[in-house]
């Protein structure tokens, strides 16, 4: 698949200030954008949010703290008459006609032009904005409309590639605005010049747009949402206002700035006391709890004063999600779509907000079947589709939980192979532990499910594992830890102090020299109690699949520190988001943006990140594909979820937010 | 017929309150007001004299006194015996080369300190040291340079000039709003485009601003530096009609010099007004 290079790339931007005092300010954080030639494109937020300072990025105007800006191939490092910025307080020189000022700008960036050919360039220019009658008179002389429609002529005139517009008609009555939108509107459409514009205007930004570009509240603004306007071009005011989306779309950028406006951020917390007393963090029996215990047992914890952590195993996954809502917890290992799932209220249930900060493991679960199913020829999902129509059979798949990653991976897997993983096939919810004795007993025909319970199967001869779920979705989150809002507000600094301790053992984890003696740490009676031989199958060893072939050690099998695997994304889990609506586990928000952003505090890790001197922002990516190559585009993640051939009916409503959940600075 | 008288009576009263109302807006009032002030100013000074409280000659006096000298100004006599007009010309003219001078140097020099920051933070304690330093106090320094008077009135008009020329050059080039430089940087103006297109209509203002400063110093100075040094010039007849106790003559004089200081702030004025177009 080709991709069209874009015509400017916004290539992952930070911008950070220094302040007096030595803090410094995050504006912006991880902006990605891709602007096609001819493209009106609008950036949209509220006021301090950094659209300015994205704009004078663009220009040249500034250097970007981290990434960059390429035009055409070529990175911006100074402004340049190819784009041509019109500010929003005109800047025209005003010792200059407006003729003149016109005319300095044609002799400037076309030099190569004659005098006379210069001269009705700018006439030209002149009569196209309405202003032949005022070519002599001075700025001061003119109205805020007439200054604008100069500054508008001037980057006009030496026919940019890209207009720049910032807030162009903010300081302008309704009247001169409305008739100076159209006239750019058609100045544009007739030149084809692609336009970035800031605005705050949100049906300046609809009229004028194909794309809106939302950039969430700074600090640490980023993009929100990208809204594809489906006006056609050339448009006029009329058929904008009068197309059936106009009144849904501007909804929904007013509702995504009022969420944004909900957005409020902690007070200082330097003077909270830093709490006595321990910390109880919950885990799970499986190789992935592996940072919390290298945590714990190599002193990580205590390298960043958390003295006194107590990790509490996990009966099953509900009693570790109902310990962190109830507060027994602080915190507990969780599967990445389980905050989440518990916020949006999991099958029905109320919602109760979680939300993550670091994924702890990546990858690690694996498909088994049954020996006899493999016997009967069943290695692939297409396989397993032939088998059920064969014999008419419902087999019975074995998951752990609902809201886990191994029921959505499965069900996925499943869904793509033509499988409904509601009708065709049985899917109950067992303890990891259990499940070998289940398919032992024949009750289920394979299941989905983390190490090392995959291998016991194996190594016991009742399953083969016919694909892993690095083979699904390389680098998909698996687990992360979970925590309730309101403690990190309360905790921010010990919270922060977890994170940090948390990446550093995911570090050491991902180190493979390490991974025998985190083996032998694991097999202890208190965390998995089982022989080290299990845990050392695709831990430090090759994965034994129980077909007989031999396979190399894949170190990504298990991942918790490469690729910024400890990054919270936000794009997979909108994905995930997508997934837990497609069964019907849970509701599609309507805020789901917001909601992205309650559950996935990005800006914490980036936190705890810039502490250890760590990258501090997602890996790059627009889109992700799963291994069936069909893209998520995240600017319309219910456009993807319609798409899908095998989906349950969609239940869409808004969801309260937390209030809760917001910035504590950290003193 | 009576009717037509009427509507006539009414237009020339319309006429005449609009004619009173213009009178009121123009400077004309100015001027009234101007005069009545004056008038009250030599009112009282004439009786102030009258009762004895000043040992000055009255206005009255002081014009019967010194008629012969305010009709003819360009008289020439031997020696140092010209006319007032004279003496102010010659005043004029050490002012115009000393503050040509300055005003070429200084306005170069600020150009070139204000575009450099380095260049500003070298400059900039020398210029603050040197800016409060009284115009006479460079008399001697100057003597002492020149070995010659003329030279040294005029090297002390510079000098006294030059200083707020220089400041407020610097201040006009470092205050160039952001705006103007980013419009430039976007152009990509070359040097001198810039230079001629920005820098310099952007500072105009505050250049006169410092011309305007410096003038008004220079002629302060001349006044005082030719008292000292002696020869044609207004400093000069002052000290000399002191010495001869002509009072009159002094107080002539002193009207002289006012006015001819206000002429030349309003000038440089007038100048830095032509050249700032689009200004409001």
């Amino acid at each position: 698949m080709g991709r069209v290079l874009p015509f400017i790339e916004i290539d992952h931007v930070d911008q950070v200030f220094e302040q007096p005092g030595g803090e410094s300010y995050i504006a912006l954080k991880n902006i990605h954008l891709e602007i096609q030639k001819g493209e009106f494109v609008s950036l949209v937020g509220h006021s301090g949010c950094g659209k300015s300072t994205l704009l004078n990025i663009i220009a040249g105007f500034q250097r970007p703290t981290c990434g960059g800006v390429i035009m055409a191939g070529r990175q911006v490092t100074e402004p340049g008459p190819e784009r041509m910025v019109v500010f929003q307080n005109y800047s025209l020189l005003p010792w200059k006609t407006v003729y003149e000022n016109v005319a300095l700008a044609v002799k400037a960036a076309m030099p190569h032009l004659s005098k006379a050919q210069r001269q009705q360039k700018v006439e030209a220019t002149l009569e196209q904005v309405h202003l032949s009658g005022a070519r002599d008179k001075y700025p001061s002389q003119l109205s805020g409309g007439m200054k604008q429609r100069v500054a508008i002529a001037r980057a006009l005139a030496v026919q940019p590639q890209v207009l720049l517009l910032d807030e162009p008609f903010g300081a302008l009555d309704a009247l001169t605005r409305g008739l100076l939108q159209e006239e750019l509107m058609q100045v544009c459409q007739a030149t084809g010049t692609t336009c970035i514009m800031v605005t705050h205007d949100v049906d300046e930004a609809l009229l004028l747009s194909d794309r809106v570009v939302l950039l969430t509240k700074g600090p640490e603004a980023n993009i929100g949402r990208i809204l594809r306007l489906p006006f056609a071009r050339p448009r006029n005011r009329h058929d904008v206002l009068n197309h059936p989306s106009y009144y849904d779309l501007r909804n929904e950028m007013i509702s995504f700035l009022n969420q944004q406006k909900r957005r409020r951020h902690g007070t200082a917390v330097a003077a909270t006391p830093y709490p006595r007393g321990g910390l109880t963090l919950g885990f799970m029996p499986l190789i992935d709890c592996a940072p919390l215990v290298v945590a714990k047992e190599l002193g990580f914890f205590a390298k960043y004063g958390l003295e006194e952590v107590n990790l509490h195993r996990g009966e099953s996954w509900q009693e570790l999600a109902t310990g962190v809502v109830s507060g027994r917890l602080e915190g507990a290992q969780m599967f990445a779509p389980m905050p989440l799932a518990m916020t949006l209220g999991l099958q029905g249930g109320p919602p109760q907000p979680l939300t993550t900060s670091i994924v702890l493991s990546r990858n690690g679960n694996a498909i088994t079947l049954s020996r006899e199913l493999w016997q009967q020829g069943v290695r692939t999902a297409t396989d397993l589709r032939a088998y059920i129509e064969q014999t008419g059979e419902r087999p019975r798949f074995g998951i752990v939980h609902p809201a886990s990653m191994q029921n959505l991976l499965l069900r996925y897997w499943l869904a793509a192979a033509g499988i409904d993983p509601d009708q065709d096939v049985e899917l109950v919810v067992l303890p990891p532990e259990q499940m070998v004795y289940y398919l032992e007993a024949g009750h289920i025909s394979g299941f989905c499910v983390g190490q090392p319970w995959n291998s016991r199967a194996v190594r016991q001869g009742f399953g083969v594992i016919v694909t892993t779920s690095v083979d699904i979705w390389p680098g998909h989150p698996e687990k992360v830890l979970g925590v309730r809002p309101e403690w990190v507000e309360a905790q921010p600094k010990r919270h922060l102090a977890l994170v940090k301790a948390l990446i550093e053992a995911c570090e050491y984890c991902d180190t493979i020299a390490n991974r025998s003696e985190i083996a032998q740490l694991l097999c202890r009676p208190e965390y998995l109690d089982c022989e080290p031989e299990e845990i050392y199958k695709g831990f430090v060893m090759p994965l034994e699949r129980g077909d007989g072939v031999e396979t190399a050690f894949r170190p990504r099998f298990h991942q918790f520190y490469v690729d910024r695997s400890p990054c919270p994304g936000r794009l997979e889990l909108l994905w995930i988001m997508t997934q837990l609506a497609r069964w019907q586990l849970t509701p599609f928000p309507k805020n789901w943006s917001e909601i992205v952003e309650q559950v996935r505090r990005i800006d914490l890790f980036g936190f705890a990140a810039r502490e250890l001197k760590i990258p501090d922002s997602e890996p790059a990516g627009q889109s992700l594909a799963l291994f069936d190559g069909l893209p998520f585009e995240p600017d319309d993640p219910l456009a993807y979820l319609e798409a899908v051939p095998i989906r349950r009916a969609l239940d869409i409503r808004e969801i309260e937010p937390s209030l809760t959940v917001l910035s504590p600075i950290y003193g | 017929m009576a009717k037509s008288d009427s509507i006539f009576l009414q237009l020339v009263s319309k006429r005449q309150s609009r004619w009173l109302k213009r009178l009121q807006d123009l400077p004309l009032r100015k001027v009234v007001a101007g005069s009545v002030g004056a008038f009250c100013f030599l009112a009282v000074w004439q009786l102030v004299c009258m009762v004895g409280l000043l040992k000055l000659p009255t206005p009255i006096r002081v014009i019967s006194d010194t008629w012969e000298l305010i009709i003819n100004p360009f008289y020439r006599g031997s020696g140092n015996d010209v006319g007032l007009g004279w003496q102010i010309l010659s005043s004029l003219r050490r002012v115009a080369i000393g503050f040509s001078l300055a005003a070429m140097i200084g306005v170069g020099l600020g150009m070139v300190i204000g575009s450099s920051r380095l260049l500003y933070e070298a400059v900039d304690p020398i210029l603050q040291v040197l800016r409060p330093v009284p115009p006479l106090a460079w008399l001697p320094i100057s003597l002492a340079a020149m070995r010659d008077n003329e030279p040294a009135a005029i090297f002390v008009i510079f000098i006294t000039a030059i200083w707020p020329i220089i400041i407020n050059t610097i201040v006009g080039v470092q205050q160039i709003p952001q705006d103007y430089k980013n419009v430039a940087r976007m152009l990509r103006l070359s040097r001198k485009d810039y230079f001629f297109n920005v820098l310099v209509p952007a500072t105009v203002p505050y250049v006169f601003t410092g011309l305007r400063i410096g003038i008004g110093l220079s002629w302060l100075a001349i006044v005082a530096a030719e008292m000292l040094i002696g020869g044609v010039g207004i400093g000069f007849f002052i000290w000399d009609a002191w010495n001869s106790s002509l009072i009159s003559e002094i107080i002539v004089a002193l009207i002289y010099v006012g006015l001819v200081g206000l002429v030349l702030d309003r000038s440089v004025a007038f100048v830095g007004r032509l050249l700032s177009p689009g200004d409001e």
